[in-house]
């Protein structure tokens, strides 16, 4: 805390995006940066608390005062070096994470937040720039080696940190390129793919061996592994999207989210896409069901595609636009945000249930829907349709965004006679340790859809587990 | 030290002793719950003390900045910006100790116990937990829980008063004798004697006065008292305004504490043969916290003359050490020599000192002050007009003799003033002048318009 009264004199400044005109045309980042001068005076806004509430919140745990305060005086590369201690890939947090450490930073109680998720970012875009980020190989080698399931960002962090102790890892990713989520989920628009290329090629150099097109249960019999390696670590994320099996879920022009985004994402790193299979929304009536995170991104992603209308709809009610009393500071408030991609248009209402796709000749022409209201019975909140309030939506593309329920078992999961959890994702203690010996799983997999700090967070710990394991 | 271990020896001895009948015992320290204050009072105490708890309660959120004004909650800041976030209520706080004391009657209802008095030092009621931590495995409590044999025929609370001889100390004949001054502002005088006994004389009286009038007090000269003889601590304490205080002898520490508008004279008794200006007279810590008043004493003063004055006039013949330490306002004259460590962490007021030897360099500490000479009209006439009034009220031959010689004795003068407390004044003086200037110009304006 360089200068102890910064949040008195500075207000929280947030960079912003470029116009709405403008980035509707292109797949770059649509957030912009503060000039250095600028984001000085934003870091010099922390308190350096006492109690830091944002260390609480964060899931891996970063220690923002501390490096806000070298921000401040400009020694980026003592901020580096206290951030990357805690966190593996800032570059990808500081552009896609929610900030969980803003929402109770302890400013935020009567004032607005530090702006801590886009320090993060300056602080690791400055190392790079000063070329501090490089390649720092292990001096020895345990001569244990690891495979890590799954090239997400759980994998990557629980690859980076078992490499860094030493360990010989080898992560096998099922597509063509590694990244998981980061690489085929988020758009482009919010996180360039460059940006993952140059950790994995500083990944590369320090010695993890990166095998794509390698989906296991498919491509690589997990035997094989299972015979290869000293221990397993499972991070394959929890992709069994959930469903709307309605009348109609038949039709053609109803398709899961992911695969949308995917297409997409693919077609921007200079991928063709087969015809047969392109999903597009050019000139068309879009409507995409579930109001989060994955349902914006195709809100964004059809608007760039050209698309005629879009439409979103949320069964919950909209959440309160300011914090409620039933989630009081610190705790993470679910709040009415409005997304980058909701700014460059979109209808969105909340409270609509989907009835039945209504089609013309195998395609999907329209959904029958209808408002519903939520009542309180004894302390549970159930779902009741309003009578009279069936309206109908045009929509010939129709993009399932309502969240995955658990992680894809049939493929090798199940084969390994991996215990499940109540939710059907794998089951670990505290520990990381699946039921069966030498087997961890982390992130997605472990916990079920979540963050992607939360997933390095998750890679993290099951490496420390690892480890410690493995040094036994 | 927990507060635990201190506790229970605490009790214990003072149960052997037959004396914890006499007195209450308060402890405290991370007190949060009713389960603390049970546990407490079956360690033997009946009062507790509440500070970060209630601290929390009223919207602290620890984060530990009360040292730099920066409080963003509000509380430990004077700066209006953030006494604005203040979110406390009373109420809060209210709500706090209530459920306190809820879950005090539920466990004391789980004990069976009906009175709070009934559980205080019944260590039988507390058991020691399991605990497997290394640390604890080596600690042996059964001290702690100790309850000694006495505690069947002595009290284990306090059942006793004090007595607090209160009733015939001197104030209450300084009342009685100053009825009409305090009750019809009529002009009093009296004479009565001193002993070092007497502590704290006039408090009592000014309380009547400040009672009255508030912060007005008396007419000047309204009440005036004669005391002879070794007056006790703190003589004159926060003495109210239109009182004198006039004390032919010498007098204790603390004189003149808090001193609230009074005036306080000390003289040696007549007949006395020794040099007042190289004697002490009075004792330490005179002045502290004194916010308006006089004081004239023809003698030396004690260490820590002046500490925290924050308003006060004084005239003193010499001092000991750490004189006008942390004082912040009012103005200091010393007819003497000086200790060490004079001014130290001194931020406002000016002290003037004659430095009769030319080494009061050596004697100051100039960590917040700066010295000059008497160069100004302003410091010559304000050290003169102290010292004439030091004449007046104490007669002292010392102060006549560097008055009458001044051409001389005014060089050996040094000025000590606390930095910053100078550029804050001289910043006032030019919004001033500036200010006036503003005036000048509008009335010139205005006079060539017309």
């Amino acid at each position: 805390m360089g200068d102890p009264t910064g949040f008195l004199k500075n207000n929280r400044k947030v960079a912003g995006y470029r116009p709405v005109e403008q980035r509707i045309n292109d797949y770059s980042e649509v957030e912009l940066q503060l000039s250095e001068d600028e984001r000085k005076l934003q870091a010099s806004r922390c308190m350096d608390c006492g109690v830091p509430f944002c260390h609480w919140s964060c899931p891996v745990s970063n220690i923002m005062p501390e490096w806000q305060d070298r921000i401040f005086k400009g020694e980026w590369k003592e901020a580096w070096e206290l951030l990357q201690e805690t966190n593996n890939f800032p570059e990808f947090t500081g552009r896609v994470c929610p900030a969980l450490c803003e929402a109770s930073c302890v400013l935020a109680l009567n004032d607005e937040a530090v702006t801590i998720r886009q320090n993060e970012l300056a602080v690791i875009e400055k190392a790079f720039e000063l070329g501090l980020v490089k390649a720092n190989p292990p001096k020895t080698r345990s001569g244990k080696k690891v495979a890590v399931i799954g090239g997400g960002p759980a994998g990557l962090a629980a690859a980076d940190q078992l490499n860094k102790a030493g360990h010989m890892v080898t992560l096998f990713e099922g597509t063509d390129r590694v990244g998981g989520y980061l690489r085929y989920g988020i758009p482009d628009f919010k996180l360039e793919k460059s940006f993952i290329d140059r950790r994995l090629d500083i990944m590369k150099e320090e010695g993890v061996v990166f095998k794509t097109n390698s989906y296991v249960g498919r491509d690589v019999k997990i035997n094989d592994i299972m015979k290869e390696y000293d221990a397993v670590c499972i991070t394959i994320g929890a992709r069994e999207a959930r469903d709307l099996p309605i009348e109609g879920r038949e039709l053609s022009g109803i398709h899961q989210a992911l695969d949308y985004l995917t297409q997409q994402n693919k077609t921007c790193a200079g991928d063709k896409v087969c015809q047969d299979s392109l999903i597009a929304a050019l000139d068309k009536n879009v409507l995409v069901i579930g109001g989060g995170d994955t349902g914006s991104d195709c809100v964004g992603t059809a608007n760039r595609q050209g698309a005629r209308k879009v439409t979103q709809i949320e069964l919950l009610p909209m959440p309160s636009k300011t914090r409620t009393d039933s989630e009081p500071w610190p705790l993470w408030p679910r709040l009415h945000k409005t997304s980058s991609s909701h700014e460059e248009g979109c209808e969105r209402l909340w409270c609509i249930s989907s009835k039945k796709f209504i089609g013309e000749n195998g395609k999907v022409k329209k959904v029958l829907a209808c408002k519903v209201e939520w009542v309180n019975e004894n302390g549970r909140f159930n779902m009741k349709e309003v009578p009279g309030s069936e309206f109908e939506i045009e929509a010939d593309l129709v993009l399932l965004a309502m969240g995955f329920v658990h992680v894809v078992q049939k493929d090798f999961v199940n084969e390994l006679g991996l215990k499940l959890d109540a939710r059907g994702n794998i089951d670990t203690g505290a520990d990381f340790k699946t039921s069966v010996d030498k087997v961890f799983a982390a992130g997605d997999a472990n916990r079920g859809a979540s963050l992607v700090v939360y997933a390095i967070s998750e890679g993290r710990g099951a490496a420390n587990a690892i480890n410690e394991f493995l040094s036994k | 030290m927990p507060w635990e271990v201190g506790l229970a020896e605490t009790h214990q001895t003072l149960v052997l002793n037959d004396l914890r009948g006499r007195v209450r015992l308060q402890t405290d320290g991370q007190m949060r719950t009713g389960r603390d204050i049970v546990i407490g009072g079956l360690l033997g105490a009946e009062e507790f003390g509440f500070g970060t708890t209630t601290l929390i309660v009223m919207g602290c959120i620890m984060m530990r900045k009360c040292h730099l004004n920066t409080c963003p909650v509000g509380i430990a800041t004077q700066d209006p910006r953030l006494r604005k976030r203040f979110a406390g209520k009373p109420e809060h706080l209210i709500n706090y100790f209530r459920f306190l004391a809820e879950e005090v009657r539920e466990v004391m209802a789980s004990l069976g116990i009906r009175k709070f008095n009934d559980l205080i030092g019944r260590t039988d009621l507390l058991e020691v937990a399991p605990n497997s931590h290394w640390k604890a495995k080596s600690a042996n409590p059964s001290l702690l829980l100790h309850r000694p044999a006495e505690a069947d025929k002595y009290a284990t609370y306090c059942v006793q008063d004090q007595i607090h001889k209160i009733d015939a100390i001197l104030d209450r004949t300084l009342i009685e004798k100053s009825k009409n001054a305090i009750e019809k502002k009529e002009k009093v005088s009296f004479s009565v004697p001193v002993k070092n006994t007497d502590r704290t004389a006039g408090a009592m009286l000014s309380y009547e006065i400040s009672k009255r009038y508030g912060d007005d007090g008396l007419p000047e000269g309204t009440l005036s008292v004669d005391f002879n003889g070794s007056a006790g601590q703190s003589f004159g304490a926060f003495l109210a305004k239109g009182v004198t205080f006039r004390l032919n002898g010498d007098a204790n520490d603390y004189l003149g504490k808090g001193l609230s508008g009074g005036k306080i004279v000390v003289v040696p008794p007549k007949g006395s043969t020794f040099k007042p200006e190289e004697n002490i007279i009075i004792g330490n810590t005179v002045l502290y916290g004194a916010t308006a008043g006089e004081v004239y004493v023809r003698g030396v003063a004690g260490e820590r003359f002046c500490v925290r004055n924050s308003g006060a006039l004084a005239v003193i013949e010499g001092t000991g050490d750490h004189c006008a330490e942390y004082m912040t306002g009012g103005y200091l004259v010393v007819l003497g020599k000086v200790g060490r460590n004079f001014g130290a962490g001194m931020s406002g007021g000016i002290a003037y000192v004659y430095d009769v030897d030319g080494n009061f360099d050596y004697f100051c500490n100039k960590g917040m002050v700066e010295l000059s000479k008497l160069d100004n009209d302003e410091d010559v006439s304000r050290v003169k007009s102290m010292i004439q009034k030091h004449i007046d009220n104490t007669d002292s031959e010392h102060a006549k003799n560097i008055l009458s010689n001044w051409s001389s004795t005014q060089p050996k003068f040094i000025k000590v003033m606390p930095v910053e407390y100078k550029r804050a004044l001289e910043e006032m003086k030019l919004k001033e002048l500036d200010k006036k200037l503003e005036g000048i110009i509008e009335e010139e304006e205005i006079g060539g318009k017309a």
